[in-house]
C-alpha cells in the first residue's frame, strides 16, 4: 500500500521535478545580475483606468518594456471609476486612478506616482482676471449668469462642466464643497483637451481642466488663461511646491499587495527614472 | 424648353430654386472647408516615416505605423466575418422569404432597430460578450467582431435591396430554362446584386473605420505593433480622438492622422465604385 502510493507520487511528481531541474541547469551561469533580472521578468500586465493617466503610463510601460524585453504592458483607457472596478474584479492587474483614494476604496493598494493641479480657465479676451471661491460657486450653481456681475463685460456665462465619473470633476466638487446635481452647466465635456478647446472657442465660457494641459496650451498659442485659486497662481510650479489648493495625486492601484512583475513595474513607475516622462506629459513628479 | 421653364417661374418657384441651390452649395462648401482644413494642417506632417514609424511621446511625435496595421487587421476581421453572414442572410431574406412572412418581417424589423443602435452600446456589448464571456480580452479579434455586429444590419439590408432590384423576369427565365435554384442564384442573381452588396460594403466600412466608441472598450488603446489577432491594437479613429481630446500638443499629428483616415475612406469608396462599374460592364458583355 505504502509502496504503491510512493510509486504513484513518484510518477506524479517526477516529470515536473525533472523539468524544473533541467530549467535550472539551462540558466547560463555567465549571465550577470542585471541580465538575470531582465530574463526573469516575463509576462503581460493589463493596466486600465483614467484617460488622464493613460498616455503617461503607456510611455512608462514602453520604457519598462525596453528594459525587460520579455514583458508586455497593455494600457487601456476609460476613466478612474473603471480603473477601480477593473482592478477590483481582477480584469486588470493594475488600475489607474487620477484622484485621491476614497474611504470605500481602502481595500485596494494605492501607489501615488505624480501630482496634477486643477484650475478654472477662461478665454484669453475675457477681462476677468480672478474669481473668488464664492464667485466660482455662484457661477457654477447658476446664481450668477452674466459676466458683468463679477466684473466682466455684459455677456451671458457659458458654464462648462465635466462628465460624471471624471476625476477633475470630483476634485473640483470636493474643493468647492458642491454636489454635481447643484451645478447648472450649459456644456458637459469629457477629456481635458476637450475642455480647453470648448473654452478657446467661446469667449464667454468658463471651465476647469488639468493645470498641466492648460499650461501647455496657454504657452502654445491657444487663447485661454488660467485663473488663480485663493490668490495662488495656477501653474505646475505651485503644484510642485504643494501650495496650490486644487490638486490631486495620480495613483495606480492593485487589488492585493503587488508581487512579481506588477511590483517591479510599480516600483519603476515610482522611481526617479521616469520623472522626465512625467514632466513630458505635463504632470508634476512627487517630491524626491 | 428653357423658355417655357423661365415663363413658368413665379416667385414661389424662384424661392424654391434658390433654397435648393443654397442647400446644395452649403453641403458642398462644408465638405470643401472641412477637407481643406484637414489638408492645410495635416499635409505638411505626412511623410513615409510618419506612415511607418511607431508613435512616440503619447503620439505627439513619431508616426502611425502600428496603428495603420491594427486598423487594417480590425477591418479585415470585421469584413471576413460580416460579408459571408451578411450575404447569406440577405439571400434568405430576398429569395426565400416573402414580404408577408412572419420570419422575414421579424428579421427585417430587428435589423432596422439594430442599425439605429448607438455604437457605444455595441462597444459595451462587445466588451461584455467578446472580451469577458468569450475571454478574448482586449484584442483586435474582439474589436473586429464587435464591428461586424455593427455593420451587419447595413450590409444585409443593402445587399437584400440589391437582390430585390433584380427583375423577376430573370428568375422566371431561369426557371423556364430549367436551371436549378442554386445555379440561378450563383450565376444570375448574385452578379446582378453585387452593386447592392458594394454599396453596403462602402457604408459599412465607412462606419467601421470611423468608429471610436465601439472600439475603445474592445480592441483597446495599445499602440504597439500587434503580433497576433489576440493582441490589443489601437485603431486610427481612437488615435485621432486621443490625440485631439486627451493629449496636449497632439493636434498636429491628429490632423495628419485624420488626413490619412479621410484619404483611406475616399480610396475605399473609389475602389468600390470602380469595381461596381467594372463588374456591371463585364456582366453585360458576357451575358
Amino acid at each position: 500500500m505504502n509502496q504503491c502510493s510512493l510509486s504513484f507520487m513518484l510518477k506524479k511528481y517526477a516529470a515536473p521535478v525533472a523539468l524544473s531541474m533541467a530549467a535550472l541547469m539551462c540558466v547560463p551561469p555567465s549571465a550577470g545580475a542585471q541580465g538575470t533580472v531582465a530574463d526573469q521578468l516575463t509576462g503581460k500586465l493589463v493596466i486600465t483606468g483614467s484617460s488622464t493617466l493613460a498616455p503617461l503610463i503607456a510611455e512608462i510601460g514602453k520604457r519598462f518594456e525596453s528594459l525587460y524585453p520579455r514583458v508586455r504592458i497593455d494600457v487601456q483607457s476609460g476613466g478612474s471609476s473603471r480603473g477601480v472596478a477593473d482592478a477590483r474584479q481582477g480584469l486588470a492587474d493594475i488600475g489607474m486612478v487620477s484622484r485621491a483614494m476614497k474611504d470605500d476604496e481602502r481595500d485596494l493598494s494605492a501607489f501615488p506616482i505624480a501630482r496634477d493641479g486643477v484650475c478654472p480657465i477662461l478665454h484669453q479676451e475675457n477681462p476677468v482676471q480672478a474669481l473668488t471661491d464664492e464667485q466660482v460657486i455662484a457661477i457654477y450653481t447658476g446664481k450668477v449668469t452674466n459676466w458683468k456681475e463679477v466684473g466682466g463685460t455684459d455677456a451671458p456665462i457659458t458654464v462648462v462642466n465635466k462628465a460624471d465619473g471624471r476625476s477633475t470633476l470630483e476634485v473640483f466638487l470636493h474643493y468647492f464643497k458642491l454636489k454635481n446635481v447643484d451645478i447648472k452647466a450649459q456644456v458637459v465635456i469629457g477629456d481635458n483637451e476637450q475642455g480647453v478647446k470648448t473654452v478657446a472657442g467661446n469667449r464667454n465660457a468658463i471651465g476647469y481642466v488639468s493645470i498641466g494641459t492648460a499650461e501647455y496650451d496657454a504657452t502654445h498659442g491657444v487663447p485661454i488663461k488660467l485663473l488663480p485659486i485663493g490668490g495662488v497662481s495656477a501653474s505646475t510650479e505651485s503644484v510642485q511646491k504643494g501650495i496650490f489648493p486644487l490638486s490631486r495625486p495620480l495613483h495606480i492601484v492593485t487589488k492585493t499587495p503587488p508581487v512579481g512583475l506588477a511590483k517591479a513595474f510599480i516600483e519603476y513607475a515610482q522611481s526617479k527614472a521616469v520623472h522626465d516622462l512625467i514632466r513630458q506629459q505635463y504632470f508634476v513628479p512627487l517630491a524626491d | 424648353m428653357v423658355k417655357t421653364m423661365a415663363r413658368n417661374l413665379d416667385g414661389r418657384e424662384l424661392l424654391a430654386l434658390a433654397l435648393v441651390w443654397s442647400a446644395a452649395t452649403l453641403v458642398t462648401a462644408t465638405f470643401c472647408w472641412l477637407f481643406g482644413d484637414i489638408l492645410w494642417h495635416g499635409l505638411s506632417h505626412i511623410s513615409w516615416t510618419f506612415l511607418t514609424a511607431p508613435p512616440r511621446n503619447a503620439g505627439r511625435e513619431g508616426g502611425i505605423g502600428p496603428i495603420l496595421v491594427s486598423t487594417a487587421l480590425i477591418l479585415g476581421v470585421c469584413l471576413s466575418v460580416s460579408v459571408p453572414i451578411g450575404v447569406g442572410t440577405a439571400i434568405l431574406l430576398a429569395e426565400f422569404t416573402t414580404d408577408a412572412s412572419l420570419f422575414g418581417r421579424l428579421t427585417r424589423r430587428s435589423l432596422d432597430v439594430l442599425s439605429g443602435v448607438p455604437s457605444i452600446v455595441f462597444g459595451l456589448f462587445g466588451n461584455a460578450f467578446f472580451c469577458k464571456t468569450l475571454g478574448l480580452g482586449f484584442s483586435i479579434l474582439s474589436g473586429g467582431l464587435t464591428l461586424a455586429c455593427m455593420v451587419l444590419p447595413i450590409l444585409i439590408r443593402s445587399t437584400e435591396e440589391g437582390f430585390r432590384a433584380v427583375p423577376t423576369g430573370y428568375r422566371l427565365s431561369a426557371a423556364a430554362l430549367g436551371l436549378s435554384r442554386t445555379t440561378t442564384l450563383v450565376h444570375l442573381l448574385f452578379p446582378a446584386a453585387v452593386p447592392g452588396l458594394l454599396v453596403g460594403l462602402v457604408l459599412g466600412v465607412g462606419r467601421a473605420i470611423a468608429e471610436t466608441a465601439a472600439l475603445i472598450f474592445t480592441s483597446g488603446y495599445v499602440d504597439r505593433m500587434p503580433e497576433s489577432l489576440l493582441d490589443s491594437g489601437r485603431a486610427l479613429s481612437i488615435h485621432i480622438f486621443d490625440l485631439s481630446m486627451n493629449v496636449p500638443g497632439g493636434d498636429p499629428n491628429a490632423y495628419a492622422s485624420t488626413l490619412v483616415l479621410v484619404v483611406l475612406l475616399l480610396a475605399i469608396n473609389g475602389t468600390a465604385s470602380w469595381l461596381a462599374e467594372r463588374w456591371l460592364h463585364q456582366r453585360i458583355v458576357t451575358v
